[in-house]
């Protein structure tokens, strides 16, 4: 073999091997360009793949896709951290009256948590991005330049537009958001019409629009269809095929598989649960434990809430008023106060829980 | 012996200045007094040692109303070596070097450094914080230079509140609403602020009992952008029939009942000021509404060509006073969109287009967007709760309904 030769196989077998790898993966962080993320307001986070954050922007009408390039566990544990609204706004340089801690999203390579929050709480208020870590180290994760991509949400509002009239009153706020089989799914529900709208944007974001937006039914003992909003709701795996499991403004816990979400299809979600009077619904998390599986969610009046999730694919649909509503769960009462809810680790997850003082805390809980 | 002496004068910016010689017993002192030294104006300490001349050190806050306000360390004499090592500093050595914190609240002692950038400029240390002050709140400066911390306090001197925002109006108008009422529209005067709707709106029965949880309350409060509008939902899980909510404890609000809608004047604006008075609204509750609206039954009454008089359309019941602002619209005999004005009035049973050039003969239309609402949520396409047994709806797909009517010649 000729030297020529072998350099023409090396060079095949690096073609074979770099294609091979092409195939496998995929280059998250291609869409991502360098540059200040504009973000008009910083609403629910979740986390994808390879650190890169999502971020809600309820009043540009975008999300955002943030290159935290956090990847490497630094100092893992738990984290706790009193008074963070108090810490955080201090940072800010104000008090704890003047901003909102808009949600929370632990990065599951660093276990850093992210928090989006408002200074100011007027409509000119100035979103950030916070991060804290075990050592309790509070920090601006900054905006002014970093590898980020945004899109705008399929058929929302544009913010700049004002109709024919001059208005611009109709707003679709951001209640919940997550990253699914490469897809970026989110909930909205808009300040007029009600309506439930999940939007699925393909990530790496590849142009504006390119979403699909469709309609979610659910029935109440199978006699009446509604199509009230989603309000928060968290990717499952059945069999292997991905799922949402979402828990609606009126109470029940409903499911549908991912590859229902087709533009423009009308969806109907199986009710599995309903949570009862007084359930407001903020945040999922999903979960084993000693084989099992469960899902977690805190609401703000009912405490946090640990529901079965074993062969959710094969539970039939509540169709009728039973005693028996849907999958089993129980209260975890002395967990009251859950404002958000994300989890940790394998045994742990972290909430953001209010105290009587007024005053939120950051504590790390062992998974129920 | 070392001489003490602090004087305070008012002029309008804040400094303080430490004459610093080499008397460490002199700065344990200093800071024995644990520097409470709010100010308003000028305070200058002065510390003199017994020996030579001393070196000056003073902080000082620049630029105090500013969108960036400057914390500036001045008489450092050791400044041109740290400006050398400057290029390499993060921002924890600078914060080790020069920090401001916020001084209040109960997390005094474990509250991080204020946001900002740091620079050496003019012989002078800078840190140029973030975002700017809040009036009515205590800042902290501490510079630790390699002898002792110098630390100032000052104060923010809290602004005249301005007490002037209102609520405007709320929707719907009407003082009759059906037991499955989906939402309010809360118009206000200026901006509001977020975070606390639900602890100031109270729906109270005739005894003036407060409702338990009325509404569908959420951390993302649906405002406009402006922050002049909230829209108020009903909790749905009590409107929407076979709902565990609804089976156990009803409605929020009950046919044959009366109640008020009352606002907290507590309720902060955007700047930070309450609203100047309580703001009620009275209303009776009529049977729950399950039927779409019916474009066919709307009463259209046609102007004459060359008039700038309105079209008006009159409904048998009153719809959403929003959406009633964006889905209507005229459309002119070529098919284009007319130009004009909107009101709606008689509690939102009438709707009223002024076109901004004269009506021209000819055949025009009204389009419906089938989205439009009626007061419980029932869109002109589809009930807002179907019953899927009766199946009594027939669902309109189009996404508008189009009204003929013509313009006669005068």
């Amino acid at each position: 073999m000729s030297l020529n030769q072998s350099r023409m196989g090396l060079c095949a077998l690096l073609m074979a091997v770099l294609f091979t790898t092409a195939a496998v993966s995929i280059d998250y962080s291609s869409s991502l360009k360098a540059g200040k993320a504009e973000l008009q307001s910083a609403g629910p986070l979740a986390f994808g793949p390879d650190g890169i954050l999502f971020v809600g922007d309820s009043v540009g009408a975008a999300i955002f896709a943030l290159a935290t390039e956090d990847t490497v566990s630094s100092s893992p544990g738990r984290i706790d951290i009193s008074g963070i609204n108090e810490k955080v706004a201090a940072l800010l340089g104000t008090s704890a009256d003047q901003i909102l801690i808009n949600d929370l999203a632990v990065n599951p390579a660093s276990k850093r948590v992210y928090l989006s929050v408002s200074r100011g709480r007027g409509p000119d208020a100035t979103p950030l991005i916070v991060r804290v870590d075990a050592s309790g180290k509070i920090e601006e994760f900054s905006l002014d330049n970093v590898k980020h991509a945004r899109v705008t949400l399929p058929n929302a509002p544009d913010p700049d537009a004002k109709d024919r009239r001059g208005q611009s009153l109709r707003m679709e706020a951001i209640t919940d958001l997550a990253f699914v089989d490469d897809r970026v799914f989110i909930a909205g529900l808009s300040n007029e019409e009600f309506a439930s709208k999940l939007h699925s944007i393909p990530f790496p974001f590849e142009k504006t629009g390119n979403g699909t937006s469709v309609e979610i039914y659910h029935g109440a003992h199978g006699r009446f269809e509604t199509n009230a909003p989603v309000r928060t709701f968290v990717a499952y795996e059945i069999e292997k095929e991905p799922y949402i499991l979402a828990a609606y403004t009126c109470t029940p816990l409903v499911i549908f598989p991912v590859s229902s979400l087709t533009a423009g299809a009308k969806v109907l979600g199986t009710t599995i649960a309903e949570l009862g009077n007084r359930n407001r619904p903020l945040d999922m998390i999903t979960y084993e434990k000693d084989g099992s599986r469960f899902i977690l969610m805190n609401n703000s009046s009912r405490g946090v809430m640990k529901i079965s999730a074993e062969n959710l694919g094969s539970y039939e649909a509540i169709t009728e008023r039973t005693d028996i509503r849907g999958v089993s769960y129980e209260t975890i009462d002395h967990l009251k106060g859950v404002q958000q809810l994300d989890r940790l680790d394998e045994t742990n997850a972290l909430i953001l829980v209010s105290t009587d003082s007024g005053s939120l805390d950051l504590k790390t809980i062992a998974l129920p | 012996m070392p001489r003490f002496i602090s004087t305070v004068t008012s002029i309008g910016s804040h400094e303080a200045r430490v004459l610093w010689g080499t008397s460490l017993r002199v700065a344990r002192l200093f800071l024995s007094f644990k520097s409470v030294l709010v100010c308003v104006g000028i305070l200058t300490l002065t510390i003199l040692s017994t020996s030579g001349l001393p070196s000056t050190i003073a902080i000082r806050l620049e630029n105090q109303q500013g969108a960036h306000p400057i914390f500036k360390v001045v008489g450092w004499d050791q400044i041109g070596q740290i400006s050398t090592q400057s290029a390499r500093f993060g921002m924890d050595q600078w914060q080790a070097l020069f920090a401001v914190y916020v001084d209040s609240g109960s997390f005094e002692d474990a509250l991080p450094p204020m946001l900002g950038s740091y620079r050496i400029e003019d012989e002078a240390l800078i840190f140029q914080a973030r975002f700017p002050l809040q009036p009515g709140l205590r800042y902290r400066a501490v510079f630790t230079s390699a002898s002792e911390p110098i630390i100032l306090r000052f104060e923010i001197p809290k602004s005249e509140a301005i007490v002037s925002t209102t609520v405007e109006h709320v929707y719907p108008s009407t003082d009759r609403l059906p037991e499955n009422q989906l939402k309010f529209y809360l118009h206000f005067s200026a901006p509001m602020s977020r975070g606390e709707a639900y602890t100031r709106i109270h729906l109270l029965d005739e005894r003036g009992e407060p409702v338990d949880f009325p509404f569908l309350e959420l951390d993302e409060e649906l405002w406009d952008r402006e922050g002049k509008r909230l829209t108020l939902l009903f909790d749905p899980g009590r409107i929407k029939r076979g709902l565990v909510p609804y089976e156990e404890v009803g409605p929020s609000i009950t046919e044959g009942e009366n109640y008020a809608l009352v606002i907290d004047r507590d309720w902060r604006d955007a700047q930070g000021s309450s609203l100047k008075q309580d703001f009620k609204k009275f209303f009776s509750v009529i049977a729950a509404d399950r039927e779409t609206p019916d474009p066919k039954s709307w009463l259209l009454n046609a102007p004459q060509a060359g008039s700038l008089q309105p079209l008006s359309v009159e409904f048998p019941e009153p719809l959403d006073h929003e959406l009633l602002m964006r889905l209507l619209e005229i459309m002119d005999p070529q098919g284009n969109f007319v130009e004009g004005s909107i009101q709606v009035d008689r509690h939102e049973t009438r709707w009223q287009f002024t076109p901004q050039e004269p009506w021209r003969e000819g055949n025009y239309s009204l389009s419906v967007d089938t989205t439009l609402e009626d007061l419980a949520g029932n869109r002109v396409n589809r009930l807002f709760e179907v019953d899927v047994f009766e199946r009594i709806e027939e669902r309109i797909t189009t996404t508008t309904v189009s009204l003929p009517f013509r313009i006669l010649s005068e």
